[in-house]
């Protein structure tokens, strides 16, 4: 067996400032050339274990540390960050603070540079870096230019450029649209089969990175509660957390199918044993079974509370958010730059909208402007029962110190009721929980824009970043209950499966022009990138819920039982 | 929409010059705007740093610097013409302010501070065009090795002005987020949030450089990053016009006394030095036809 890479004997860690420990008696082993997927609901730990893997904790946010920690053989108690530099790159998850110089290409030299390296080996090393990211176009753009997405790669460029052993990435798909959230796991795998490099990637929406991991670590409360193999976690989900569980493996558990896929292929794969794939037709490829069809589709998943006929669109309402050929235009500095262009949307009360699409499709610009953040240069944009939008850093928000002195008097204690927070008046918004200040963010947007606190639209910008699936089923419930109420709801969002679970609608950009608008299991379902994953394994339109999609496998076992029963 | 002072690369004869003959080149019209008090050296100064500017296209810079500096210019008129009491031209007598109480302002100090404010302004702008056309990094690269902790500080600053930059201008949006019943943000609590948020991006941007290997410190072998086979003809530049200055400093040319009545030395060779400036200035902007 290889020598360990990062080797732990009962460490525990508590951050200054005391409360309970963030990792507690973690004992493991990394070896080198493993890609490890790290598990876990948010706050469990895994940050604070990636940190100590680079020697950030306990060297660069104090506290208290007891156990071992070896990474490459260095004691981390006695060897920092700069030190272990050498063998461990890291990918934060807020990439803004993770570039530090002003153009990219200096930020790929920089640690050669410190180490020493020669010129012409930086210039090699740089270029390659940038080419595995796909990157190169934008060497010589400055950092403040770049967006969120944009900025991940160049953090990872920079993270690989000196070739450490291990890499750790804290979420690194959590800014990025389907398809370079995909093609950035697949990168991953490649320098991890071609390089030998080890991975460590702690994310949320494991059905993107599960197919690419040899093992799972699972955290809860700062201790690691499962270590195994892909497909034993899915088990293990199923029967501990499903929360953890994905979209694929709910699915089989739906239908009664053993064991648990850990990716589209290996799910189709044994569809097609079961002479079940077949009866599909292949995404894209023609149509499935038809989704009206109540009998095998039961229009519901467990996360939309509210099937599409149960809430209130008044027709003699005005339309929550009417857009006319709109056009606008954005300048970086390096002139003004089309945006939107000739978007026409039409949204009604009460409608939940997903507002999906590439990075720099245009999606927040969209929602900027229903907000009035920006004026169109051409065409018009109105929401007539006005707009809170909360953008995509609800912290932003948050300016004071008491929670009453944010939202003072009887219609700030209404706003805050109205997102279940009448009890945390006297609060201080640092000691709120993540989904928490969330909701006290909505309840600032929202105060005294209509009566009840609730305007005619709600937009809101990426709300899921670095949330586990059980807040994202709460967020899910509180959109329901606002379309509810009459609002309508548009959520621009990278994340399907979320999507399919709040929406009912799916409005799609590309290169800011509206190129699909419609029910959101038919575009969910329709394609290769923005489907769910159990759209892709099951290629039939209008199944994209794990539920809906099992209630279509139990229709098609029992008819298979049936012929055989017949024949 | 961009801040006028930041860095954007360009490919002009400045941008592509190495920090280091960039810096000679835009410091030798500071100099010049230090060691001379002539309004006409002054001002062939300031014409240098403007062909500097416009020849690196940092027109946007030049114009935020001359909006500033013609703010600061005017406050410092005022505020010399007030304070000083000297000079024979008296434009009001026994003239009452609070906190100054009575004052007779001259024109000798008016004057007198309109060549501050112009000295003011050559340097403001020579800071806009250096902001603006020089890249930061090789700046830093060439100060890494030695001087590791100003570097690393510079780094920090470097890095935490276009964040906070976009931090004020999400905050401000933010702010205007806000539905009508919640409390309205002042400046006060802004520029507090501002602050206390800068604090937490700095300790992450650290943290990164501290990742990046920064503790371990910088080699001697470190290099001072590229170079451009313009920067002769920069460090050229520089030397003339800060020997233009120097020398006229020397030979008196283009006196200037504010007291008793001013006094403006404005012969044949002020205007020399102030044309010799500007075209010093544009030798190395100019781009050699090819072939």
């Amino acid at each position: 067996m290889a020598e360990a890479l990062v080797r732990t004997a009962s460490l525990s860690y508590r951050y200054p400032g005391g409360g309970a420990d963030s990792l507690h008696d973690v004992s493991l082993e990394l070896e080198p050339g493993q890609f490890i997927v790290l598990a876990g609901r948010s706050g469990s730990g895994k940050s604070t274990l990636l940190r100590a893997c680079c020697g950030l904790v306990p060297h660069y946010h104090g506290g208290e540390v007891s156990g071992e920690i070896e990474v490459g053989g260095f004691d981390v108690r006695h060897h920092g960050p700069a030190e272990l530099g050498g063998i461990v790159g890291l990918v934060a998850q807020d990439p803004e603070t993770q570039v530090v110089s002003t153009t990219v290409r200096a930020e790929l030299e920089l640690p050669l540079e410190i180490r020493g390296e020669p010129a012409t080996a930086r210039a090699r090393a740089v270029e390659e870096a940038a080419l595995a990211l796909a990157i190169p176009h934008l060497l010589d753009r400055t950092a403040d230019s770049l967006s969120g997405g944009e900025l991940q790669r160049v953090a990872l460029a920079a993270a690989l450029v000196g070739r450490p052993r291990l890499v750790l990435l804290d979420e690194p798909t959590s800014q990025l649209d389907p398809v370079a959230g995909d093609e950035l796991i697949g990168l991953l795998r490649r320098l991890n089969e071609e390089w030998g490099l080890a991975v460590v990637c702690a994310e949320h929406r494991l059905e993107r990175c599960l197919s690419a991991a040899d093992r799972v670590l699972a955290m809860a409360e700062g201790r690691i509660v499962f270590d195994g193999a892909p497909q034993d976690f899915l088990r293990w989900a199923l029967a501990s957390d499903s929360a953890l569980a994905t979209p694929g493996a709910r699915l089989f558990e739906g239908a009664g199918l053993h064991p648990p896929p850990t990716s589209v292929k290996t799910a189709r794969k044994h569809l097609i044993r079961r002479r079940l794939a077949s009866r599909y037709a292949a995404p894209g490829l023609g149509p499935g079974p038809d989704p009206a069809d109540t009998s095998v589709s039961t229009g519901t998943s467990s996360l939309a509370p509210a099937p599409e006929a149960s809430k209130p669109k008044p027709p003699s309402r005005s339309p929550a958010l009417q857009v006319s050929d709109l056009w606008v235009e954005l300048d970086d500095g390096r002139g003004p730059r089309e945006v939107l262009r000739g978007v026409d949307l039409l949204l009604d009360p009460g409608e939940r909208v997903a507002l999906m699409g590439r990075n720099g499709a245009g999606k927040t610009t969209l929602l900027r402007a229903a907000a009035g953040l920006v004026d169109p240069v051409r065409g018009r944009i109105s929401a007539p029962g006005g707009c809170a939008l909360l953008a995509q850093r609800p912290g932003d928000l948050l300016i004071r110190e008491r929670v009453a002195d944010e939202l003072p008097g009887s219609t700030g204690l209404r706003a805050l009721a109205s997102v279940g927070l009448g009890w945390a008046a006297d609060a201080d918004p640092r000691d709120l929980s993540g989904g928490e200040r969330q909701r006290l963010a909505l309840a600032l947007v929202m105060a005294g824009r209509a009566d009840g606190g609730l305007p005619g639209l709600v937009g809101l910008d990426e709300p899921t970043r670095g949330m586990d699936w059980a807040r994202k089923q709460e967020l899910a419930a509180w959109i329901a209950e606002m379309a509810h109420r009459g609002a309508s709801v548009v959520v621009a969002t990278h994340d399907v499966e979320f999507a399919s679970a709040f929406a009912e609608r799916v409005v799609l950009l590309g290169d800011g022009e509206l190129i699909a608008d419609g029910p959101v299991g038919e575009i969910l379902s329709g394609g290769w990138y923005f489907a769910t994953e159990v759209a892709r394994i099951l290629g039939a339109t209008g199944a994209i819920s794990p539920e809906q999609g099992a209630a279509l496998l139990r229709h098609q076992l029992a008819g298979a039982r049936d012929e055989v029963a017949a024949s | 929409m961009r801040p006028a002072l930041s860095y954007l690369p360009r490919h002009t004869p400045l941008h592509d010059a190495g920090a280091g003959a960039a810096g000679v080149y835009l410091g030798s019209f500071v100099l010049v705007a230090f060691v001379n008090s002539s309004p006409i050296v002054l001002a062939g100064a300031g014409a240098g740093v403007a062909v500097a500017g416009l020849g690196a296209q940092a027109g946007r810079a030049l114009s935020a610097s001359l909006r500033w500096g013609a703010t600061l210019g005017i406050f410092i008129v005022a505020v010399n013409g007030l304070v000083v009491q000297r000079g024979d031209t008296i434009l009001v007598h026994g003239l009452w302010l609070p906190l100054i109480g009575s004052t007779d302002p001259s024109a000798e100090a008016l004057a007198e501070g309109g060549v501050l404010a112009l000295r003011i302004v050559v340097v403001l702008m020579a800071f806009a065009v250096h902001t603006a056309c020089v890249d930061p990094d090789r700046t830093l690269r060439l100060l890494r090795p030695v001087a590791r902790r100003s570097a690393l500080t510079a780094t920090l600053v470097a890095r935490l002005v276009p964040l906070a930059v976009a931090d004020h201008l999400r905050l401000g949006e933010a702010a205007a987020l806000r539905g009508p019943a919640a409390a309205p943000v002042g400046r006060a609590a802004l520029a507090r949030r501002l602050v206390a948020g800068s604090l937490d991006r700095a300790i992450d941007v650290a943290a990164t450089l501290e990742l990046r290997g920064y503790a371990r410190g910088a080699p001697g072998s470190a290099r001072g990053g590229r170079r451009s086979r313009r920067d002769e003809r920069f460090f050229a530049a520089g030397l003339m016009v800060a020997g233009a200055g120097i020398a006229a400093r020397a030979a008196g040319v283009g006196a200037f006394d504010a007291y008793p009545t001013v006094a403006v030395e404005s012969g044949w060779p002020a205007l020399l030095v102030a044309a010799f400036i500007p075209l010093a200035a544009a030798v190395p902007l100019v781009r050699r036809p090819r072939g």
